[in-house]
């Protein structure tokens, strides 16, 4: 089951991330989006990341979420008010408000992270290349992935470096920032020089030759992804339309 | 008690957090106003040792002293203070648009100011042969200049003790002959000198005491001429003799030659004989 | 298949008139800032069209003039290598396999032929062992290795090839080296910078010396390696020539000045019993 999740086309992994995200904005309960939620977890521990995928939601959305929850609760107004001071209410209303939008971004960030975490930045750009995305912007993307982690570690030693000059870094947390800030400046200096290099590189390596250019990795498209699609793409109308003849009712 | 070593290192062993084991069982100490060379093929554990010297890294098991005080009761800008630490690649220390600031920077930090900081950044310049690219961007220099740089910023700081990762990589004649004209000062001013290289002529030229790494471990401490005629050693090390040793050894001089004044004694004694 | 250019350049480099045989290994040396990396960027193509400042005078590779010819497609006559392991890795292929596939993919080579290539590539390099590896994960050495065979790959018949052994160790300096034997074993025409003029006596068909951006030698290695003059370039003797004019000052009559560890054993043993 796992394998074959991870082998669907990611345009179809795409889809199905933003059909279901999307909808739980349109779907008039909000227990949708925490559901979704429910089921994308399911979904990574199949493929076997449960953990990992956890620790990211953590990381990235929960700040946000408990931070936009708390503000749409706070400054919603309604009616049935529960508390109130100054400007900041809590009402029935409010609390309605903010756990329908929180569960929709729960929804959607929760299934945008997965489809990231099951899909290698190699087949996102094989697919975006089959789309029509030039061979630089494949390069970009794929460039600016694989810095990331050189960036960090570039960036420790830099840390590194400062200590050396006798910058105390450890301590408390505003010494820790404080160290920190002037080593953006070293950091883009060097990465600048070595993108300057590394441009020398891709002309070394033919890049800019006016021929067509031939790919070793690809992604391709199977009746089972095109199929997955349409059904998912249906379902999603059919909640559009649902939602609006509720709303006409 | 107080002890002649400025760095000592009591049984040391040192292993990354993700438990890569980098340095095993190491005791060294190094006097003040000492120069010592550290050879070894890479992965033998010469810059962890290093790091570990100038209190980049804290020993796993084992202590490390400077100054009879432990590096792990130190911050590791604390500990920098007394033994500065030139990296290999230069550009993972150079902060600044010019050369000047890039200098000052060391010595200011430490809290130096006025005309002794001024003083110190020409000071440092001169020793390095940069004082005509004062007013220059470091990334404007060649890469061997940049190194210069980067060791005239750490010079400045007026440590105790230095340490200086590769310094002649990719360093032409005259380049040589600076490092080295700047390390016998250095020893003259007093100061510690430690220098981990692959080139072993450089060595010949400008040490006198070697320490051998390999496999994460010393494998011998002692004079260039017992290291570097002692081919069990330099065979576990994976290192070669230096060329004019090799040919004496190869001429069958007899004798354990180190440079070319000793190799045309020898020569001429050796045939002189016949 | 030759090559000649003659060039003035601000005053980086003045008037080089340079031809260099199909097949031939030549090496360039000369102090720091002399001009060598400036001349490889000539022939790359990479001066004029990426660096400001003006040029006169013409690249020709087999008798043709490169100033029109598209940069990418100079590749496919023109490979290069430089210092740096770690900018030579294009960043984009998280595999070795990949990674010296890269350029043949630029090319628009069909896919079954460059899956044989790679193959056979990584079989001349000796790094299948790396295939599946990620570049960025590599030792500086193997990191190099990798960028001669992304090079290789291509299959051009000339190579420029700046310091590629200046951050390496000496295992790794030695790998190279015998890649680059390999490429002229293969017929390749080689234009090295190099500072270790030991290998270079070993390998070089040709010498040429810069000085402050003129060309002040041109030769074999025993020409160049053998004469007085070189020593006024502040360019390093090879070790064995060192040894050799060593031993003929201190009144041994010598035939020639020997310049690699062959001819040194040769001409010393002879000389030894004479």
């Amino acid at each position: 089951m796992a394998s074959r999740i991870r082998a669907l086309y990611p345009g179809t992994k795409l889809i199905i991330a933003l059909a279901i995200g999307i909808s739980a904005f349109i779907v008039p309960t909000y227990w949708f989006g925490f559901a979704a939620f429910g089921l994308a977890v399911i979904v990574a521990f199949v493929c076997g990341e449960g953990k990992a995928y956890l620790k990211l939601v953590r990381n990235s959305l929960l700040i946000l979420l408990i931070f936009m929850f708390v503000m749409r609760l706070l400054f919603s107004g309604g009616k049935t008010i529960y508390w109130q001071w100054g400007y900041m209410i809590i009402s029935a209303e409010s609390i309605a408000v903010s756990l329908a939008f929180v569960s929709g971004v729960l929804a959607l960030g929760s299934f945008l992270l997965l489809f990231f975490m099951l899909t290698p930045v190699k087949d996102i750009t094989a697919a975006l290349s089959n789309a029509g995305l030039p061979p630089s912007g494949t390069y970009v993307v794929l460039s600016a992935i694989q810095m990331i982690p050189e960036m960090r570690k570039q960036s420790a030693t830099i840390m590194d470096a400062q200590k050396t000059r006798g910058v105390e870094t450890e301590g408390k947390l505003f010494t820790r920032i404080k160290a920190f800030v002037p080593t953006l400046g070293p950091l883009i200096l060097s990465s600048i020089a070595s993108t300057e290099e590394r441009v020398i590189t891709l002309e070394s390596r033919g890049f800019t030759a006016p021929v067509p250019k031939t790919r070793l990795y690809v992604v391709t498209k199977r009746r089972v992804d095109t199929t997955i699609e349409i059904i998912v793409i249906v379902a999603f109308v059919a909640v559009i339309a649902g939602r609006i003849a509720l709303s006409l009712l | 008690m107080t002890s002649p070593a400025l760095i000592r290192l009591d049984d040391v062993s040192f292993s990354y957090p993700n438990g890569h084991l980098a340095l095993e069982n190491v005791s060294l100490s190094f006097a003040r106003g000492e120069s010592v060379a550290i050879v070894g093929q890479n992965g033998a554990g010469k810059t962890s040792l290093a790091k570990l010297m100038n209190g980049l890294f804290k020993p796993s098991l084992g202590t490390v002293s400077v100054d009879d005080i432990e590096t792990t009761k130190r911050t590791s800008a604390q500990v920098a203070r007394q033994v500065g630490y030139v990296f290999q690649n230069p550009d993972d220390q150079i902060f600044h648009n010019d050369v000047y600031s890039e200098i000052e920077f060391g010595p200011k930090t430490l809290g130096i100011t006025g005309d002794e900081l001024e003083e110190r950044v020409y000071a440092a310049a001169a020793l390095t042969g940069v004082g005509p690219q004062l007013d220059e961007n470091p990334y404007n220099l060649p890469f061997s200049t940049r190194k210069f740089v980067a060791i005239a910023s750490t010079i400045a700081m007026g440590c105790d003790a230095f340490i200086f990762d590769e310094p002649t990589a990719g360093q032409d004649q005259s380049g040589m002959r600076t490092i080295g004209a700047l390390i016998e000062s250095l020893k003259d001013s007093g100061k510690t000198v430690i220098t981990i290289t692959h080139d072993m002529q450089f060595v010949v030229d400008n040490f006198d005491r070697v320490v051998v790494m390999a496999n994460r471990r010393v494998v011998a401490d002692a004079d260039k001429r017992s290291i570097f005629w002692n081919l069990p050693v330099l065979e576990q090390a994976n290192l070669k003799q230096p060329y004019l040793s090799e040919l004496a050894r190869d001429l069958g001089l007899g004798s354990d030659v180190l440079d070319l004044s000793e190799f045309v004694a020898s020569f001429g004694a050796i045939r002189s004989r016949r | 298949m030759s090559f000649t250019y003659a060039t003035a350049k601000d005053s980086s480099v003045r008037d080089i008139d340079l031809t260099i045989e199909q097949g031939e290994l030549c090496a360039l040396v000369g102090a720091n800032g002399s001009g060598k990396t400036t001349v490889c960027n000539i022939i790359r193509g990479f001066i004029p069209r990426f660096h400001t400042g003006e040029m006169s005078g013409q690249v020709l590779i087999n008798g043709e003039d490169i100033k029109e010819t598209n940069l990418g497609l100079l590749a496919l006559q023109i490979g290069f290598v430089f210092q740096n392991p770690f900018v030579q890795i294009s960043g984009s292929k998280d595999t070795v396999f990949e990674e010296v596939a890269f350029g043949l993919e630029n090319l628009g080579v069909d896919v079954d032929i460059i899956r044989s290539r790679v193959e056979e590539t990584l079989e001349l390099i000796g790094i299948q062992h790396l295939r599946d590896s990620n570049p960025f994960d590599l030792s500086g050495g193997q990191k190099q290795r990798v960028a001669f065979a992304s090079i290789l790959a291509m299959d051009p018949p000339i190579f420029v090839i700046d310091e590629p052994t200046s951050q390496l160790d000496p295992q790794g300096t030695e790998d190279i080296f015998e890649i680059i034997k390999l490429l002229k074993n293969n017929g390749k025409t080689i234009l090295l910078v190099e500072h270790k003029m030991e290998l270079i006596a070993e390998y070089a068909d040709h010498v040429v010396v810069l000085d402050d951006g003129a060309l002040v030698m041109s030769g074999t290695t025993s020409e160049v390696f053998g004469s007085p003059e070189l020593a006024t370039h502040r360019v390093a003797y090879p070790q064995y020539a060192e040894a050799a004019l060593g031993v003929r000052e201190s009144g041994v009559p010598l035939a020639r000045i020997a310049v690699t560890r062959e001819e040194a054993l040769a001409d010393l043993t002879e000389a030894m019993h004479s």
